[in-house]
């Protein structure tokens, strides 16, 4: 990592609660996050894993300003994320650009695919406006589709197709930031595969940060060098792709590590029960309830995250040390 | 890398006026549209060659030809007055057309404008404008136009503020719904997200997608603003005669529907067939359009 960098995000504590109703006895919340604290390199890649309600998506949402933390703060290049949206929207919206998962919900059903793909490069002003068609081929070239499907309407495109054309889409504006959101769940594996492929391309060529939303630990470590696995909106570890990996320190990573179904063992459960609410969250370290290692100091106080060697942060009082190997 | 490099896309060339295209072929490919489409256009030709195809002047008098039925001098008879019913046929549908297509144009542009509004505004500015819109519906098109009427005085042109009043609110309301429904969609966060001036989403991203629903409506607003006028000015709140209006001709020759009866017969046949045509025409529109109506697009 290079060093004396100041980050492009940086996540300050922070807290987000969504107001279900009011209660009797005060309002009751629902703590999507709660304490994150996470800092994105310039130049690196991120994931983001963890399961449906870990709060992944609420906290993109934040980076990207669409939501406002409801204690702490996102910086942007240093400066807080709400002055600079409000100083100077235009930059930050050409600077970062975001996949969504609904790629074809994100695109206008009655603009053709070069309208859409050229959208951003007309709104920033970054080609002549006649050459934006020229540059509407050469990108949707450089994401594998023919030119010629500038004509189609994303109605009329697969749903491969549409991911590229979303992809294209977030390259035409130039960005600093790419940010995706399960960017390739629900494809094919030989669809995901090529778009995976094109995606780790274009960070290497590119040198474009990226932050990539996903539950698949295997697409997280084959796209990025980073990884922060949340759980109930909080991190609990966060490291060097290979390294957590090969070792993870928390129960929680082993636990999806081991979840994964592989050929040459088979497969455990190791992750007993669900997620519990994040309107009711456990006292104590909140992964308590599914551990397997769990020790009675576990229940009554809440683990801070904590340095291991390797730029590695852990969020547990009794980390793993060894390998990965059988429990 | 191993890009699906054979794409499997409709050889259609699709270009921005290919969509409209594409919509219009889409109505052209129903049988009752079409039928509604050439009546309309025949009704349409008919009005704007008035002048030429007319056999008399429309309101000329001649109190000894009155009542006649229809002869080679008078194609479709006279009425009570002798005013050649043929001639006063052509130029009421002049007057039926502009008075729909008028009215209807002049609600939907208030109603769109107030229902974009509120949709987009919400808060207090939406609740002022649904609670004026839920006044406005509250009262039956024919009423609301009358007291209108009663108010200003007869005339066309009141007759048209009268008829788009009371189309301001059905117009109001649907948009402002799809606006709602539209607004929610991920392509108008990812667009502002890249930075989309606001007023290029409300123009390209949430109207383009709202319109549909606006030429669906209008279509069928036409034929209840026809069938309205000549209501209005069958209760003599209307346009004034001796104006050749269908309503007013209807009206006429009510007292002598027993010995004269293509006196109002002709009139009626002409505007239930101009309402029949366009309804045909606004049907094929909604299924062309509307994607909640079947398959399509």
């Amino acid at each position: 990592m290079k060093e004396n960098r100041l980050p492009v995000f940086s996540v300050l504590d922070v807290e987000k609660r969504f107001l279900l109703r009011k209660g009797r006895n005060g309002p009751v919340e629902l703590r999507a996050l709660d304490g994150v604290r996470l800092d994105i390199e310039e130049g690196s890649s991120v994931a983001l894993v963890g399961e449906s309600g870990s709060g992944k998506s609420t906290l993109v949402r934040l980076l990207l300003g669409l939501d406002r933390p409801s204690d702490g703060r996102v910086l942007y290049d240093g400066g807080d994320l709400q002055q600079v949206l409000s100083r100077d929207r235009a930059r930050f919206a050409r600077e970062v650009a975001f996949v969504y998962q609904d790629a074809r919900g994100s695109m206008n059903p009655r603009f053709t695919i070069g309208d859409i793909v050229g959208e951003p490069i007309r709104v920033h002003r970054l080609h002549p406006v006649q050459h934006i068609p020229q540059r509407v081929s050469e990108l949707l070239e450089r994401v594998g589709l023919p030119p010629s499907v500038a004509v189609r309407y994303p109605h009329q495109l697969s749903g491969g197709q549409v991911r590229r054309v979303a992809v294209a889409r977030a390259l035409a504006q130039q960005p600093r930031v790419i940010m995706a959101d399960e960017a390739v769940a629900g494809l094919d594996v030989s669809v995901q595969a090529s778009l995976l492929n094109l995606l780790r391309e274009l960070v290497a060529e590119l040198r474009v940060t990226l932050v990539f939303v996903t539950h698949d630990l295997g697409v997280a470590s084959y796209l990025c060098d980073r990884i922060a696995v949340m759980y109930l909106g909080r991190i609990l570890e966060t490291g060097p792709v290979d390294a957590i990996l090969q070792g993870p320190a928390h129960p929680y990573t082993r636990g999806l590590l081991d979840s994964f179904p592989r050929f040459d063992r088979p497969l455990r459960a190791p992750l007993r029960g669900e997620i519990p609410s994040p309107v009711d969250l456990p006292a104590g370290c909140r992964f308590a309830g599914r551990c397997p290692c769990v020790q009675p100091r576990c229940t009554s106080s809440d683990p801070v995250a904590q340095p291991l060697p390797g730029g590695r942060l852990v969020a547990c009082f009794h980390p793993l040390s060894g390998q990965s190997g059988p429990t | 890398m191993s890009a699906p490099r054979s794409m499997q896309v409709p050889a259609v060339p699709a270009t921005r006026s290919g969509a409209l295209a594409e919509g219009w072929s889409a109505v052209w490919a129903q049988r009752s549209a079409r039928w509604g489409m050439g009546i309309v256009l025949a009704y349409v030709l008919a009005a704007l060659f008035a002048p030429w195809l007319a056999t008399h002047d429309p309101v000329a008098q001649a109190v000894e030809a009155a009542m006649q039925a229809p002869s080679t001098a008078h194609w479709l008879g006279t009425d009570s007055f002798g005013q050649d019913i043929y001639s006063r046929l052509l130029y009421g549908a002049r007057l039926a057309l502009a008075i729909g297509f008028g009215s209807v144009l002049l609600g939907m542009v208030a109603g769109v404008a107030l229902g974009l509004i509120a949709g987009l505004a919400g808060g207090r500015i939406e609740w002022a404008i649904m609670r004026v819109v839920d006044g406005l519906l509250a009262f039956p098109e024919l009423i609301l136009a009358m007291a209108f009427l009663a108010v200003l005085g007869p005339g066309v042109d009141n007759l048209v503020y009268a008829l788009a009043l009371s189309f301001v609110g059905p117009f109001a309301r649907t948009v402002r719904s799809d606006v709602l429904q539209v607004r929610a969609q991920p392509y108008v966060e990812a667009a502002r997200l890249m930075g989309v001036p606001m007023r290029e989403i409300v123009l390209r991203h949430v109207l383009l997608n709202v319109a549909p629903g606006i030429v669906v409506q209008a279509g069928i607003r036409v034929s209840i603003a026809i069938l309205l006028e000549s209501g209005l000015s069958f209760l003599g709140v209307g346009v004034v005669p001796p104006t050749p209006d269908w309503g007013l001709m209807i009206a006429e020759g009510r007292a002598f529907i027993t010995m004269a009866p293509w006196i109002s017969g002709i009139p009626g046949l002409a505007l239930a067939i101009l309402l029949v045509a366009l309804n045909l025409l606004a049907d094929g529109l909604r299924d062309a359009l509307d994607p909640r109506s079947g398959e399509t697009r």
